[in-house]
């Protein structure tokens, strides 16, 4: 299962690097994003080179593989992102917080959240009311 | 017993001052730190709603898909959060990672645009017509209950604000309880545009990022139109007006290309990528000893910027090969 998947990513990695080569043979114009780099941030060209390498492409989909992403929905996933966003993915899987149901924390801290909804601290409970 | 009495006014007059700080503490954390900033904001109206903006009830985690689905349907993007499901729901986390937020929005067509971590900056797009999706920690920092909901209103004398939260399809948050549960989340907040369409409180460098991240993903007709209402707003931006060339160029509307990267190089004279493209153009429409002379000056232009000369020197081969 793992070999098939790190089969899968490899070869989606590939076809990125396939169609990223069609484009730049195409067309003499040079791209927007080239332009945004120089005048808006330098930072973006720095993040950029970072992850020109496109083996990082590859890592980027197997973490999505590995948290139970649909592989071809990844590819379309990141296929949306910005490579800037891209280089951020990963770590943001395990760093970010992830907006899910408010149900998991409720039972665990019913009463300490129930007292400070009231005092206007947190808003878990939507009939509660705060005093501030 | 006069010492004892001594003693007890002295402990009185200490607690009372005791208390008074404690008051005092209590006032100054009433307010939340950018409430005040908003609700004395003379640009913005007082009150604004925005009452048809739909509203899909979540499902169990699932305040994400719930959310995007009611912006981009606010956005006239006919979608449902069973659609978005699969696309921004990460079944191990039980939630949706920010950036997928915005690029799911984006594969459906809407320009996402990051707004400025401000509070009046949600109320200045809620009285555009932007509804905001905004990412709350209900919890606290220590017992983290991240939940994504989207603003459609506000009223600044009552300082209340309202939004269509987990199965609340109006749900009312004084704005200092709804400042509180938005910091955490560093106020994260974007809005999903139709494109034409433009955000009400993003700078024009902002909107530019926003733009070339949608571009990835729109035909050549919905990237000219989204370029062509940022153009309108700051006519002199240079990633902008690049946007727009590039985007007319790929939409084989070479007449306005040209306008516009001929417009780029009087207002950007030293932007070699203006040149280069002005000559591509030029190229496309057969005027070949125009091309090579904007590509010539493009090339002077470019210094020693290596990545730009080579791109230069190749359109020229390509005009000179055009002439044989």
């Amino acid at each position: 299962m793992i070999m098939a998947k790190r089969f899968l990513s490899a070869f989606l990695a590939a076809s990125l690097l396939f169609t990223g080569s069609m484009q730049a043979v195409q067309a003499a114009m040079i791209g927007t994003e080239q332009v945004a780099e120089s005048t808006i941030s330098a930072k973006g060209a720095q993040d950029r080179a970072k992850i020109v390498d496109m083996l990082s492409r590859d890592e980027v989909q197997s973490e999505l593989v590995k948290r139970g992403i649909d592989p071809v929905e990844a590819k379309s996933r990141v296929a949306a992102l910005t490579d800037d966003e891209a280089s951020n993915m990963a770590s943001q899987l395990d760093k970010a917080p992830a907006g899910g149901g408010i149900i998991g924390a409720i039972v665990l801290v019913f009463f300490v959240l129930l007292l400070t909804d009231i005092l206007g601290f947190t808003k878990i409970f939507p009939f509660t009311r705060s005093v501030r | 017993m006069h010492l004892i009495f001594i003693h007890l006014t002295l402990i009185k007059a200490s607690l009372r001052r005791i208390s008074l700080l404690a008051f005092l503490c209590l006032l100054s954390a009433c307010a939340a730190t950018g409430v005040r900033e908003a609700t004395h904001n003379t640009q913005l109206p007082r009150h604004a709603e925005l009452t048809s903006t739909p509203f899909f009830p979540q499902a169990q985690y699932q305040c994400g898909p719930a959310a995007l689905a009611t912006a981009l349907s606010a956005a006239n993007i006919q979608v449902t959060p069973d659609q978005l499901t699969p696309e921004v729901y990460v079944p191990s986390r039980q939630g949706s990672l920010q950036i997928e937020m915005m690029a799911a929005a984006r594969r459906h067509g809407a320009v996402s645009v990051r707004i400025p971590p401000q509070l009046d900056a949600v109320m200045q797009e809620v009285a555009a017509g932007n509804v905001v999706v905004v990412m709350q920690n209900l919890g606290f920092s220590w017992v983290p209950s991240w939940h994504y909901a989207v603003v459609v209103g506000y009223d600044l004398d009552k300082e209340l604000l309202w939004l269509r939260s987990g199965t609340y399809e109006r749900f009312e948050m004084s704005l200092s309880a709804f400042q509180r549960t938005w910091a955490r989340s560093e106020h994260w907040a974007f809005v999903a545009l139709p494109p034409g369409k433009l955000p009400a409180s993003v700078s024009a460098d902002e909107v530019a990022k926003a733009l070339i991240a949608y571009e990835k993903n729109a035909s050549a007709a919905a990237r000219k139109k989204a370029y062509q209402a940022a153009v309108t707003e700051w006519p002199d931006h240079q990633v902008l007006l690049m946007g727009l060339g590039n985007a007319a160029y790929a939409a084989n509307d070479l007449p306005l290309a040209a306008v516009t990267f001929q417009h780029m190089t009087e207002v950007h004279p030293t932007s070699a990528a203006a040149y280069n493209n002005l000559a591509n153009v030029l190229l496309a429409q057969k005027y070949i000893a125009q091309a090579e002379t904007v590509a010539e000056k493009g090339l002077t232009v470019a210094g020693d910027d290596e990545k730009l000369k080579s791109q230069l020197a190749q359109t020229l081969v390509e005009i000179r090969q055009s002439q044989k």
